[in-house]
């Protein structure tokens, strides 16, 4: 098993620069997600490591061998593609059969490879037929039958669910969990869904504008995000992001925001007066017992059942999510509601997004 | 979906109107090589033969040299076409993939040289082919008749190289497949009726090809069907009879390449590739 190791790596097209300077340790057997919105790099990252994509800049290292120039296939790499990129012309044999076909395998090996990942998979009735004979769900397994059978150092995954139904999506989920359970394969997985990274990812890698934002396990983002673009990605519904003014109270800070005022005690360095900041609550610190009050506008209420989420205007209209209990959740539309806020829990960030407490 | 009464007629009289269009000449080429002779040339022509006979074939496969005709030409358009066919394949990958200088700039240039009409190049190609001693040689029409298919044929094979989606190739690559094996293995297999609609343009073209093949081949023996066929019909009289059975026996071979590899032409064959 073995490491592999990005330093400085960074993708130039033209003046533009796609993926800057990124430094990551992905350790044997992990699994580590891509995440971030569309256009931040994720996915190139994804194909410089896969050697499809050539590295502007910086070192691609597994293990301690340097890949940076080599060929994909030397790189001991599988990937499967959100769009499956099955040979339609080859059965689901033929498609699993390929990798080991150029690797010169004999025709017995590849043949008893490939039947014992079907059977792995429960492809095992569809061997003979073609792509297009089989459901979506099926397509991906036997793309990923295809990555699995030459047994790589390490899978990427790019978006790989994104094409498949949201029923079937959770249950591929769950496979490709289980895969990684079994396999204990390091895996790289992009995606923009930031449900599929909290519960795939051994640690979560989060890009923005071709840079990451912050690596960790999905918890630890969660409840301690390094800026507020992470506080407001990874969480769903978001994180609220409310507009307030920062001031000085004794040896602590008055956090005033539309309606209302949480006191905070940061660690660091103290704001000046009057500075702009933004209080993150997270939509269930938003109405607990004892809280701060805030009154609030109920403009929607979305029952699911275990829990109902209040969508609300604060008095300056900022709008915020809350999840709250059956006696809120009975508020009418267009009410005057009372949030009672969890300031123990409760970011803080400065106006360009950094976290301040 | 359903059509009203009128508009279904209308459609089928259009169809009918071009198949006639299309197929009476053809019909009468056909039908009168099998006529007598005096039916040929009867003030009132026939659309049905009222007789039957073999004997302008008979004439045409004994006493002509009709047949080493129809060998050479099938020799020139075989050859050309499958020759076609291998440098049109890789040169249309690399117009398509591969990271060129001036890649566009040769594109068009290949193009352009299409545009020109073959005769401007006569004398040049002529003089050329004298140098090299291929003057009256079946390899000199293959290499012409292969030079003029290949830029519309490149063109096209790179339409259908566009249709095929990239992930394709690049898990291919992933799977260790170097570039020659993926455009075996995975990328002609996809553009199969492509491939087969180029080898059907290669091999009509020189099947019809008549100037150079009248100016680089000068003996009787070499000359192809549009060339010596031109020479049956004679300089005092036409044998009509004569005439209509060779145009018909010219058709054969094009009407037997179509239905063999008419099949490639069904499409959907990239179902199910991706999503």
């Amino acid at each position: 098993m073995t490491n592999l190791t990005l330093r400085g790596v960074t993708k130039r097209f033209g003046a533009t620069e796609a993926v800057s300077n990124v430094d990551l340790e992905i350790l044997a057997g992990e699994m580590v997600v891509f995440v971030g919105p569309s256009g931040c790099g994720k996915s190139t990252l994804l194909r410089m490591i896969a050697g499809l994509e050539p590295v502007s800049e910086g070192r691609i290292e597994i293990g301690d061998r340097d890949v940076t120039q080599a060929e994909p296939v030397e790189r001991g790499l599988a990937m499967v593609f959100q769009s499956y990129a099955l040979y339609p012309h080859m059965t689901v044999a033929e498609n699993m059969g390929f990798p080991l076909e150029m690797q010169g395998l004999s025709k017995e090996e590849i043949a008893g490879r490939v039947r014992a990942t079907a059977q792995t998979l429960q492809l095992q009735d569809h061997l003979d037929r073609k792509p297009r004979a089989l459901s979506g769900g099926q397509r991906q397994r036997v793309a990923i039958g295809r990555a699995i059978v030459r047994n790589p150092v390490a899978f990427l995954f790019d978006e790989p669910l994104s094409n498949l139904d949201a029923e079937l999506r959770v249950q591929m989920r769950l496979e490709i969990a289980r895969l990684h359970r079994d396999l204990k394969a390091t895996m790289i997985y992009v995606t923009h869904d930031q449900v599929e990274a909290m519960t795939l990812a051994d640690r979560i890698v989060v890009l923005r504008g071709g840079r990451i934002e912050q690596v960790g396990a999905p918890l630890e983002l969660y409840d301690n995000p390094a800026n507020a673009f992470v506080a407001g990605f990874i969480g769903s519904p978001r994180m609220n992001l409310i507009p307030a003014t920062s001031w000085r109270d004794g040896d602590g800070l008055r956090i005033v925001v539309p309606g209302g005022e949480v006191r905070f005690r940061p660690a660091g360095t103290m704001p000046p007066d009057g500075a702009a900041v933004q209080l993150g609550l997270r939509p269930e610190q938003m109405a607990v017992a004892g809280g701060v009050p805030l009154p609030a506008i109920c403009d929607t209420i979305e029952r699911l059942g275990a829990v109902s989420y209040l969508y609300a205007r604060l008095a300056d209209g900022t709008a915020v999510t809350a999840q709250v209990d059956h006696a809120l959740a009975a508020a009418s539309i267009g009410a005057q509601v009372s949030f009672a806020l969890d300031a123990s829990r409760a970011l803080l960030f400065d106006a360009s997004g950094r976290r301040i407490a | 979906m359903k059509q009203s009464l009128p508009l279904r007629l209308l459609l089928a009289v259009t169809i009918l109107f071009f198949l006639l269009l299309i197929g009476l000449p053809f019909w009468w080429v056909i039908s009168g090589s099998f006529k007598l002779p005096q039916e040929i040339i009867a003030r009132e022509p026939t659309l049905v033969p009222q007789s039957f006979t073999l004997q302008h074939y008979a004439k045409l496969l004994d006493a002509s040299a009709y047949p080493t005709y129809l060998v050479n030409s099938l020799i020139v358009g075989l050859a050309s076409s499958v020759l076609t066919v291998l440098l049109a394949v890789p040169a249309a990958y690399a117009f398509f993939r591969m990271e060129l200088p001036f890649r566009e700039g040769m594109y068009r240039a290949i193009l352009l040289a299409y545009a020109f009409p073959g005769v401007i190049v006569l004398i040049p190609i002529y003089g050329l082919f004298a140098q090299l001693g291929l003057v009256d040689n079946l390899l000199a029409l293959i290499i012409v008749n292969t030079t003029f298919a290949l830029p519309f044929s490149i063109w096209m094979m790179r339409s259908f190289l566009a249709t095929i989606p990239r992930d394709l190739e690049e898990a291919a690559r992933m799977d260790g497949a170097p570039t020659p094996v993926i455009l075996r293995r995975i990328l002609v297999p996809l553009i199969l009726p492509g491939v087969a609609a180029v080898g059907v343009f290669a091999f009509i073209s020189s099947w019809t090809e008549y100037l150079f093949a009248s100016v680089l081949i000068l003996s009787d023996d070499k000359r192809t069907v549009p060339v010596g066929f031109a020479g049956i019909i004679g300089q005092y009289q036409i044998d009509w009879g004569l005439l209509l059975a060779g145009a018909s026996l010219a058709i054969l071979p094009v009407v037997i390449i179509f239905s063999l590899v008419g099949r490639a032409f069904v499409s959907g064959l990239t179902d199910g590739a991706v999503k």
